[in-house]
């Protein structure tokens, strides 16, 4: 599985994730990334995929494509490699996931390594910002591109999979419900539900844990940042 | 012809007149308000005239919708259903007249325009995900469909046989052989962690969407909205565009 950040002007407009082996990319409709500026021709480039690796691949294109500033005409890809095209930039994110390794590096300490949770550190300022204005307590992130937010204001707030629970996840092992949390006077515990998956805490796998300020929830593969509020 | 598309200006003076200041630089034939002129902000009267003088043509929104009693506030936060009381208190019979003669839905050339969406615009659904946005794509006849009420900036492109494909509102230049679905934001409160005024312009001879987002002076719009007494929590999400 491989993830494509289309980003527009710094600006993250469109999160591609793919299992397919090869994505066309141009301003025409039938390519499978479709970017409308006239700088883009019609078809671009492509990307192809091997188990290990991406190759990114210019067709002659009139503007050219760059990976990570540099112009290219055939390119492997790294984890976070920048290709321009156009006015639009594409993060290429491998998304290689062991399950035997369960993000716990060899010696040990935990690895917060993914495009998302990396995103959800970097905007921390902004999320402060957010919630001393709402002044409650939230979960940020989530499946979309751009920020979710959940307002975690209920007694119980459900977290899984099914379409009726307070806070969507997604992931293929992954509980309908799989987790809630639960206010008790100014403390939130996460409670783990699920009978399928894990319910982790900052990478660490949990049946009942208090929330911090700051704690990443992972939950299949979602994953939401807890900020505590002052109500 | 060029177009500029404001809507969702939420009686916000400071917001709608620096919009209007840079739709002047921009030298458009024509401006279209989709709808909720007013509601949430402290100016609702004075944005009225200005959109009565400047938009060409006027939409319904539910906050207008709301004022003239056809639409419970039921379903609304408390904050909203305040500000749709107190809004309501600073309105004549001239503007209840003028909201009166706002149109549900508007087509010119290709394009559709509307506040919610263009299927039964009097039921205020949103657009805000792909299967909305599929069911919606029923519903219009034309190429683009121009439409607002979320305030997130957002660009449904329609793809055959498949689920239409969902990307943050940004410059594009759409063409001919595809279906859009564009919400032009909102003039009054951005709600996508941006706190700048958002319009849209359209240039339907050379088939260009531009984004545009202005700044303006947000601290005197929350000072005058303190001073009518309107809920902190929407004075305070002005600021941060949430």
């Amino acid at each position: 599985m491989a993830e494509i950040i289309v980003k527009y002007e710094n600006k993250v407009i469109e999160r591609i994730v793919t299992e397919q082996r090869r994505l066309s990319i141009g301003r025409t409709n039938e390519n499978d990334i479709v970017l409308e500026n006239r700088g883009v021709s019609r078809k671009h480039a492509i990307i192809e995929f091997s188990d290990k690796a991406a190759v990114v691949i210019d067709n002659e294109s009139l503007n050219g494509t760059f990976v990570n500033s540099r112009k290219a005409t055939e390119e492997v890809l790294r984890d976070n490699d920048i290709v321009t095209i156009g006015k639009y930039q594409l993060v290429y994110n491998s998304q290689n996931t062991n399950p035997a390794d369960d993000s716990v590096g060899f010696d040990g300490t935990m690895m917060l390594n993914t495009k998302a949770q990396r995103n959800l550190m970097k905007n921390d300022n902004k999320e402060r910002e957010m919630v001393e204005r709402y002044g409650g307590s939230l979960l940020l992130g989530g499946e979309n591109t751009y920020f979710s937010e959940y307002r975690i204001d209920r007694d119980v707030t459900t977290i899984g999979k099914a379409k009726f629970v307070h806070v969507q996840a997604k992931g293929f092992i992954l509980s309908k419900i799989q987790a809630k949390i639960v206010k008790e006077n100014d403390y939130y515990n996460l409670v783990n539900l699920g009978r399928k998956g894990k319910t982790k805490i900052n990478g660490e796998p949990i049946d009942r844990q208090e929330l911090k300020n700051g704690d990443l929830i992972t939950v299949g593969k979602s994953v939401f940042k807890f900020v505590k509020g002052k109500k | 012809m060029k177009i500029a598309l404001i809507s969702d200006i939420h009686g916000n003076l400071e917001a709608l007149t620096s919009v209007l200041e840079k739709i002047d630089q921009l030298q458009v034939d024509h401006i279209f308000s989709l709808g909720d002129v007013i509601g949430y902000g402290c100016d609702p009267i004075a944005c009225m005239n200005l959109v009565d003088k400047r938009a060409s043509v006027k939409l319904m929104g539910n906050h207008e919708y709301a004022v003239l009693g056809q639409l419970t506030t039921n379903s609304y936060t408390p904050a909203a259903k305040i500000s749709t009381e107190w809004t309501k208190k600073q309105l004549t019979d001239r503007e209840f007249t003028m909201i009166a003669e706002y149109h549900m839905i508007h087509e010119f050339e290709k394009v559709t325009m509307v506040h919610s969406s263009p299927d039964k615009p009097d039921r205020w659904q949103y657009i805000l995900d792909a299967t909305q946005a599929k069911h919606a794509f029923e519903h219009f006849s034309g190429n683009i469909c121009f439409y607002g009420h979320s305030h997130m900036p957002t660009i449904f492109r329609e793809m055959p046989d498949d689920i239409p494909r969902q990307q943050v509102g940004h410059n594009f230049d759409p063409s001919d052989d595809t279906r859009y679905l564009v919400n032009v934001g909102s003039v009054g409160q951005p709600r996508d962690h941006d706190a700048r005024a958002c319009f849209v312009t359209y240039d339907s001879s050379n088939n260009e969407i531009r984004f545009h987002r202005v700044k303006y002076d947000t601290a005197k719009t929350q000072e005058k909205m303190n001073h009518a007494g309107l809920p902190d929590v929407l004075v305070q999400r002005i600021a941060v565009g949430l």
